[in-house]
C-alpha cells in the first residue's frame, strides 16, 4: 500500500503564495452587520505572530525551507502550539488556502523525520500506539468495557469478529478509554439498539484509527494502524457483509474519510462502504421516519461545530492543470461534507429542545483548544481554551452546549469545570437516548 | 534562548521581561523570523527582539530603555503594509501593539471613536454596525489596524466625502521616543474630550506621516459618521484614461459620492493578470465605480439624476464614458469593505505569488493621464500588469494614483523586477509633481533626492527634537 502524504518540500510551492496579508487571523464576515472575531486560539494565547494562524505557521515553515530556522527545544514547541483547527483556512482567500493543515503536519511530519519531534508528550502518546494500538495506555481489555452493560442488560453487542453485521460501528480510543466520553458510544449503542439498526463492533481487536498519530506528525505510526484498519475493513465488508461504517468520533471520521484517502488502496478497498458520522446517520433515519421521538428534554442548548465534523471536511476546488486559471489555483470550497446541518437539525427535531447559536459557528466555530495534538502536549492551555469556548456557549443564555466528538466532549467539560461553569458538554447522542420513542 | 523562561536571559531580553512579562517578550530566532518580511520586495531582515506590550506605561518602559541603551524600536500593529514600513532596517525591538486592542469608546453623538494601536478595521467595523456608524474602510486585509492606517495617511471609501483617514483624527495620545506621554488635540486640554484637532496648533502633524518613526501612537481619536441606508453605484467604463479624468472631475464637482474611483482593466480582475497579459480589444481599459449613500429613495434619485447628467455631459464632449457593469465579484470586494477579496489579498496577489508592492502616490488629478501613460509603457516593458486605480479626494483635485504590483516572491528575479519597474514607475510620478505615500525606503531616496534642502532640514530637525537617539524605526526616512 502507497500513502501520497507530501512532505514540507512537496509544499514548497504553496507555502509561497502566503502573501503574509494576515486575513486569516480573523473571523471576519461584512454581513451585514459586520462580525468579527479572534478565529486562532494560538494566537490569542501566545501573541507573537509567528504562533498566529496561518500567516505565522507559514513563516515557520518558509523558515524551515529556507534553511533560516533550525530546530530547538522552544522552536520544536512553537509549530505543535498550533490546534490545527483550520480556522484560519477557512478566512484565507489565497492558492495555498486548500493545503494549510497539510503544511502545518507537514512541518511537524519533517521534525519527526529529523529527530526532534514531536515533543515528549506526543511521544508516549505514539509509544502507547505503538504498544497498545491506542494513544491513552490502554490496555486492549478495557476497550470493550462500556459494552458491560449491555451484556448485563440482556442486549450484548454484536462481535463483528464472529457475526456478521450490516454496520460497523468504529467507537474510536477515546469513547472506548476515557471514562467521561464512555457515555457517547453507550448512548449510540442504545439509539441503535431501538432503532433495531443490524450493528456489531469490533470490541478488543478495534485499533486506533491514527488521527492523533497524523496530527503530530509522525506518518509511520500513522500508516502502520490505518493500514490494518482498512485491511479490517476489507475483510469486513467482503466476510462479514458489512457496508456501512459508523462512528462517533469526528476525529475517526476525519481520518477514515480523509487520512485515509492519501492510501493508493482507498478507492478499491471503500468500494461499496460507506463511512457515516452518528449525527449523519440519525438525521437521516429521523427524516426518514424511522427515528421518533417522545418526551420532554425541556433544555436550551448551544451546538459546537467540531472542526474534524465541520472545515477539515470542506472539499477544494482546486485547477490542477490550469484549465480555468493557472495550474495550482484554488478556485472555490463547498461545504457539501461538513457535518453543519444534520447536527442542528436533529437538535431542533428533539422535543423540548430549544437551540441558540453562539456567534462562532459553522466555518468560523472556535476550536474546543484540544486538537491537533494540544491537548496531549500542552493540557492546562487546552482547558483554558475550553473555558472560553464554554464562556462563548454561556453567553447565549443555554443550559448546555452539545457537540458530536468524545475528544471535544472530554476538552469542554474540563473547561467547564475550570471556570467553574454548570454548563455541561453533552454529544448529541446523550440528548437523543433520553428522548427515544418506546418501541416496548 | 527564546521566550522568557531562558536561563540565561540576554540583557535587554531581561530587561524586556521584566517590563511586558513573561511570554511577552522574545529573542527567538523564529519569533524574530515571522517579523522579518511583508507582502512586498523590501528584502527581509530580523529584529533582534520581540515585546509586546499591553500598557502605555509598558511601552513609555521600552522606548525609555531602548533610548538608554540607544536600541532601535519598531513599532508593528498588523504587518499589513505594503511598503516594507515594519522591517527593521537597523534590528532592535519588535514593539508588536496587537494585543493592545481595546475600543475605549464610541460617542455616535460627538461622532468620535476612540482606540487604541491594535484595533483592526474588522474589529472596529463590527462595532460601528451596531450603532449604525461607518467609517472609511480602505481595501487592505481586515485585520490591518485603524490607527496605523491612519496616521500613514491611508486611504478609504469615504474618501470623496471625508477626505484621507488621517484628516479624520480627532485627538492623540503619543509615546515619544524618548518615553514621556504627550497628548495633541482637544484631549491634551480635557482628558475626555476628543472630537477635535482644532483650533489648537496641529501637532498631530508630528506623527503623522512619519513611518513610525516620531513616537508610538496610543490612542486615536477619529471621527465615525452615521451610516445611511441607502447605496447606489455609479459604474461607467470607458475606453482611454483622459476620459476616465475627464468623467472623474466633472462627477467630483457635485459632490454627491463617498468615493470616487476608477480601476484600469488589469485591476479590475480578480485576480489581477501576472505575468502582463493583454487586455482583450472589447474590453475598456477604465472602469469606474462610485458610491452614493442617501437617506430617502428621493436623495438617492436625486443624486442620480446629477449623475447621468455628468455621463451625458461627457459624453456630449465626444469622450468615451458608457454606462456600464463592473465585474460583480469586484465590486462587491470594492463596496463591502472591509473585504477579504480585494486588498493585498484575492485580488491583489493570488496569480503573483506572495508579493505586492506599488508605486502608491497622491498625484494632482491632471496628471493622472500622462503618469499613467508613461506607467503603462514601464510596466508593460516589465512584463507586469498596468493594474492601475485612481481616486478622487475631497473638495480637491487632486487624488490617489497607485499601481499594485504582484509578482512571484519565491524568486529573487521576479521581485528584482518589480522592484525595478515600481521604482521606475515613482520617478515618472515624482517628476510630475505626485507624492508617494507609506513609501519604503527607495522611495525615501527618490522623494529626498528632489526635496527642497529647507524641507530636509526642517524634517531632520523635528525628528533630531523628538528622537535625539534615533531609535524610532530608523532609516525609513531615507534622511
Amino acid at each position: 500500500m502507497e500513502w501520497e502524504i507530501p512532505s514540507l518540500k512537496e509544499l514548497e510551492h504553496f507555502i509561497w503564495r502566503c502573501t503574509a496579508c494576515g486575513t486569516c487571523k480573523v473571523a471576519y464576515d461584512f454581513g451585514p452587520p459586520a462580525t468579527c472575531q479572534p478565529i486562532c486560539p494560538a494566537g490569542e494565547e501566545f501573541g507573537f505572530e509567528g504562533n498566529m494562524s496561518s500567516k505565522g505557521k507559514i513563516a515557520f515553515a518558509r523558515g524551515i525551507l529556507d534553511g533560516t530556522l533550525e530546530w530547538d527545544d522552544d522552536f520544536l514547541e512553537a509549530i505543535y502550539k498550533c490546534t490545527v483547527c483550520a480556522g484560519c483556512q477557512s478566512q484565507c482567500q489565497l492558492d495555498h488556502k486548500p493545503y494549510i493543515p497539510e503544511i502545518i503536519e507537514a512541518m511537524r511530519r519533517k521534525a519527526v523525520e529529523d529527530g526532534a519531534g514531536p515533543l515528549p508528550l506526543h511521544k508516549n502518546l505514539t509509544q502507547s500506539l505503538k504498544s497498545y494500538n491506542n494513544p491513552y495506555q490502554g490496555p486492549r481489555r478495557l476497550r470493550t468495557d462500556w459494552m458491560r452493560q449491555f451484556k448485563k442488560e440482556g442486549q450484548p453487542i454484536k462481535n463483528l469478529n464472529k457475526e456478521p453485521a450490516e454496520y460497523l460501528y468504529y467507537v474510536g480510543c477515546t469513547g472506548a478509554f476515557n471514562q467521561q466520553a464512555r457515555s457517547v458510544p453507550v448512548a449510540t449503542a442504545k439509539i441503535f439498539q431501538n432503532l433495531g439498526l443490524d450493528f456489531g463492533c469490533l470490541g478488543e481487536s478495534e485499533i486506533c484509527c491514527g488521527s492523533t498519530a497524523m496530527r503530530v506528525g509522525d506518518a509511520g505510526e500513522f500508516k502502520r494502524v490505518a493500514g490494518e484498519n482498512l485491511a479490517l475493513f476489507k475483510k469486513m465488508k467482503e466476510e462479514r457483509g458489512v457496508k456501512t461504517i459508523v462512528t462517533s468520533c469526528a476525529g475517526c471520521y476525519r481520518a477514515i474519510k480523509k487520512d485515509y484517502s492519501l492510501s493508493s488502496d482507498y478507492a478499491q478497498i471503500m468500494d461499496g462502504l460507506e463511512v457515516i458520522h452518528t449525527a449523519d446517520l440519525l438525521n437521516r433515519m429521523w427524516k426518514e421516519g424511522k427515528l421518533k421521538f417522545s418526551g420532554d428534554l425541556n433544555m436550551k442548548v448551544t451546538y459546537h461545530d467540531p472542526c474534524h465534523t465541520g472545515r477539515h471536511l470542506n472539499k477544494f476546488q482546486i485547477d490542477k492543470e490550469g484549465k480555468e486559471l493557472w495550474p495550482g489555483a484554488y478556485l472555490g470550497m463547498s461545504e457539501e461534507e461538513c457535518l453543519y446541518d444534520q447536527p442542528r437539525e436533529l437538535l431542533q427535531a428533539l422535543p423540548g429542545v430549544e437551540l441558540v447559536e453562539m456567534e462562532r459557528i459553522r466555518g468560523n466555530s472556535y476550536c474546543c483548544g484540544g486538537g491537533g495534538g494540544v491537548m496531549t502536549g500542552f493540557g492546562e492551555w487546552a482547558t483554558k481554551n475550553a473555558g472560553k469556548r464554554i464562556s462563548e456557549g454561556m453567553a447565549t443564555g443555554a443550559d448546555n452546549m452539545v457537540s458530536i466528538c468524545p475528544f471535544c466532549h472530554y476538552n469542554l467539560n474540563s473547561g467547564a469545570k475550570q471556570i467553574g461553569s454548570s454548563m455541561k458538554l453533552m454529544d448529541l447522542t446523550e440528548l437523543v437516548v433520553q428522548v427515544l420513542e418506546d418501541k416496548g | 534562548m527564546g521566550t522568557a523562561t531562558a536561563k540565561k536571559l540576554d540583557p535587554v531580553l531581561e530587561e524586556l521581561v521584566s517590563i511586558v512579562g513573561a511570554g511577552n517578550a522574545s529573542d527567538a530566532k523564529h519569533i524574530r523570523y515571522a517579523y522579518s518580511y511583508d507582502l512586498s520586495f523590501v528584502q527581509p531582515k530580523l529584529p533582534d527582539y520581540v515585546a509586546m506590550a499591553t500598557t502605555v506605561e509598558q511601552i513609555q518602559e521600552i522606548l525609555r530603555m531602548a533610548n538608554r541603551r540607544k536600541i532601535p524600536v519598531v513599532p508593528y500593529t498588523g504587518g499589513t503594509n505594503i511598503g516594507g514600513l515594519t522591517i527593521p532596517e537597523r534590528g532592535g525591538i519588535l514593539l508588536d501593539l496587537k494585543r493592545m486592542n481595546r475600543i475605549i469608546d464610541i460617542d455616535p453623538l460627538d461622532g468620535v471613536a476612540v482606540i487604541e494601536p491594535g484595533v483592526s478595521h474588522a474589529q472596529l467595523a463590527s462595532e460601528l454596525t451596531k450603532l449604525g456608524l461607518r467609517f472609511g474602510w480602505p481595501v487592505g486585509p481586515p485585520s490591518a489596524s485603524v490607527s496605523s492606517c491612519a496616521i500613514s495617511h491611508g486611504i478609504g471609501g469615504l474618501n470623496a466625502r471625508y477626505g484621507l483617514q488621517s484628516q479624520e483624527i480627532t485627538s492623540m495620545e503619543v509615546v515619544l521616543p524618548t518615553g514621556e506621554l504627550v497628548r495633541v488635540g482637544s484631549c491634551a486640554i480635557q482628558e475626555n474630550a476628543w472630537h477635535s484637532t482644532l483650533p489648537m496648533p496641529k501637532l498631530d502633524g508630528l506623527f503623522k506621516g512619519w513611518l513610525g518613526s516620531t513616537g508610538v501612537v496610543t490612542k486615536l481619536g477619529i471621527n465615525v459618521h452615521p451610516a445611511p441606508p441607502l447605496l447606489k453605484i455609479f459604474t461607467v467604463s470607458c475606453d482611454n484614461v483622459a476620459d476616465m479624468y475627464s468623467y472623474m472631475l466633472n462627477l467630483s464637482n457635485y459632490e454627491i459620492c463617498d468615493d470616487i474611483t476608477a480601476v484600469s482593466w488589469w485591476l479590475s480582475q480578480v485576480p489581477i493578470p501576472y505575468p502582463y497579459k493583454p487586455k482583450p480589444d472589447e474590453a475598456a481599459e477604465w472602469n469606474s465605480y462610485a458610491t452614493t449613500y442617501s437617506w430617502t429613495e428621493k436623495e438617492r434619485d436625486a443624486r442620480e439624476e446629477i449623475w447621468q447628467k455628468v455621463v451625458s455631459d461627457e459624453q456630449k464632449k465626444g469622450t468615451s464614458i458608457q454606462i456600464t457593469h463592473y465585474p460583480e465579484e469586484a465590486l462587491r470586494g470594492r463596496t463591502q469593505l472591509p473585504s477579504q477579496v480585494v486588498g493585498s489579498t484575492k485580488n491583489y496577489c493570488k496569480q503573483g505569488g506572495a508579493g505586492i508592492s506599488w508605486p502608491g502616490t497622491f498625484t494632482p488629478a491632471k496628471k493622472w493621464a500622462p503618469v499613467y501613460t508613461r506607467w503603462r509603457e514601464t510596466l508593460i516593458k516589465h512584463n507586469l500588469s498596468p493594474s492601475v486605480r485612481m481616486s478622487m479626494y475631497r473638495g480637491v483635485h487632486y487624488g490617489m494614483l497607485r499601481a499594485m504590483i504582484p509578482f512571484n516572491k519565491q524568486s529573487a528575479e521576479e521581485t528584482e523586477n518589480a522592484r525595478q519597474a515600481i521604482v521606475e514607475c515613482l520617478r515618472v510620478d515624482l517628476d510630475e509633481g505626485g507624492i508617494p505615500y507609506k513609501p519604503p525606503v527607495d522611495f525615501a531616496k527618490e522623494i529626498n533626492a528632489r526635496a527642497h534642502p529647507g524641507y530636509l532640514m526642517l524634517l531632520k530637525r523635528v525628528k533630531e527634537f523628538l528622537d535625539p537617539n534615533d531609535i524610532m524605526n530608523p532609516g525609513k526616512l531615507g534622511i
